[in-house]
């Protein structure tokens, strides 16, 4: 006796070789059974073919922007194109920058940041801003911006910085503030810091590979200060 | 970028297609997807990384639409006795105006239970195995085949006939 159950269980594919078997044989010698597996099968093809392009249209934007604006820590790119020149002068800084560094190795004295133990580690102001600013309580005019606060994978924490010369994204290691990467500074000559922390969107991009759960909150970047950028 | 956030936005196609069979339309589909996203991401933290995020995120889905089936339900009921005038007439007529609208399909999937609903639409409409289905609900797996059984004959007859 087959009971609807049953034959449902088999338009499902939900039944082991044996049980399959049996409704085979049985359909196969009943005639009514097998237009009531018949209906069923009309049914789930007009439920695919209703329900089924749903899942072929586009997203709608205001569903795709909750999860994407909530990937974004950092405010939003600037609105406005960049002119062509400011990318120019970006990439001038960035030559700039370059030689910097590499005078920075032959003196280590004064950049922002030194060669130890092959290396690269934050020193003097950038070191000292790293330590100890918090991005929620920056003083005005600082030299050195700090970004986002947050735990890397890897536990140690990590913190966003930007300054006229230099951005970039360091990790606290046993031996201070290991500089990740660099990228060209905001500010430039211009000196122009009014969208503090909005960086340079590789940083961003760097920090969000990086990152583990979500950046530090002011409470949780206070707490990480006031126990020394200890490693989670 | 967050492995959460890329992993639900790949899963959203799927969700709004569970929605649409268990909302009336496509609008109240996608508004039902919304709640559950804003829900989502509000409790991710109850979410374990390493265990399945589209049946997590199936179960927020239909909890958010039997809370809003239950607060119709209540919207109707307070109505009704206190304003019997235009309120209820203009209601009234709205509701007729949607089910002229719908679908012969949406129509028959409303006529149902919400308890044979959403199994149609996890099993029949999701591809979801017996046992997935009956997990997702908190429902023994017998419970799922009968309310499967007789909801799909419903729907057959139903569908037949128009």
């Amino acid at each position: 006796m087959i009971d609807d159950d049953l034959l449902m269980a088999y338009a499902d594919g939900e039944l082991d070789e044996l049980a399959r078997a049996r409704v085979e044989r049985a359909i196969g010698e009943d005639d009514s059974l097998r237009a009531r597996l018949e209906q069923q099968q009309r049914l789930r093809a007009t439920l695919a073919a209703h329900y089924g392009p749903t899942a072929e249209e586009e997203v709608p934007e205001r569903l795709r922007s909750m999860l994407e604006t909530n990937i974004v820590h950092f405010p939003p790119p600037r609105p406005r194109p960049r002119p062509i020149w400011q990318g120019v002068a970006a990439l001038a800084a960035s030559l700039v920058l370059g030689l910097a560094l590499g005078r920075t190795l032959l003196a280590p004295a004064g950049g922002p940041v030194a060669i130890e133990h092959g290396t690269m580690v934050a020193q003097g102001p950038l070191a000292d801003a790293l330590d100890l600013q918090l991005a929620s309580a920056q003083p005005a005019g600082a030299p050195v911006r700090i970004g986002i606060s947050f735990a890397a994978s890897d536990g140690r924490l990590c913190r966003t910085f930007d300054s006229a010369a230099l951005s970039g994204l360091a990790c606290r290691g046993e031996a201070g503030w290991q500089v990740m990467m660099t990228a060209a500074g905001a500010g430039g000559p211009r000196g122009d810091y009014r969208q503090a922390g909005s960086g340079s969107p590789l940083v961003a991009q760097a920090a969000q590979e990086l990152m583990a759960g979500e950046a530090l909150d002011a409470d949780g970047e206070r707490r990480a200060r006031d126990a020394g950028w200890r490693r989670r | 970028m967050q492995a959460f956030e890329r992993e639900l936005l790949t899963l959203l196609p799927r969700l709004r297609r569970f929605a649409r069979a268990l909302a009336r339309d496509g609008a109240d589909a996608d508004d039902l997807v919304q709640a559950a996203l804003e829900r989502a991401l509000k409790a991710r933290d109850q979410w374990a990384p390493g265990t399945r995020l589209d049946a997590w995120m199936m179960r927020i889905v239909r909890n958010c639409w039997i809370d809003e089936m239950r607060s119709r339900a209540r919207r109707a009921r307070t109505f009704v006795p206190e304003e019997e005038g235009e309120m209820v007439g203009s209601e009234a007529h709205h509701e007729v105006e949607i089910r002229a609208e719908m679908h012969a399909v949406d129509k028959a999937m409303n006529s149902l239970s919400p308890d044979q609903r959403e199994v149609i639409a996890l099993v029949l409409v999701e591809g979801l195995a017996y046992r997935e289905a009956a997990d997702l609900l908190d429902i023994p797996i017998g419970t799922l085949t009968s309310r499967l059984t007789r909801g799909r004959q419903a729907l057959a007859q139903m569908l037949e006939a128009a």
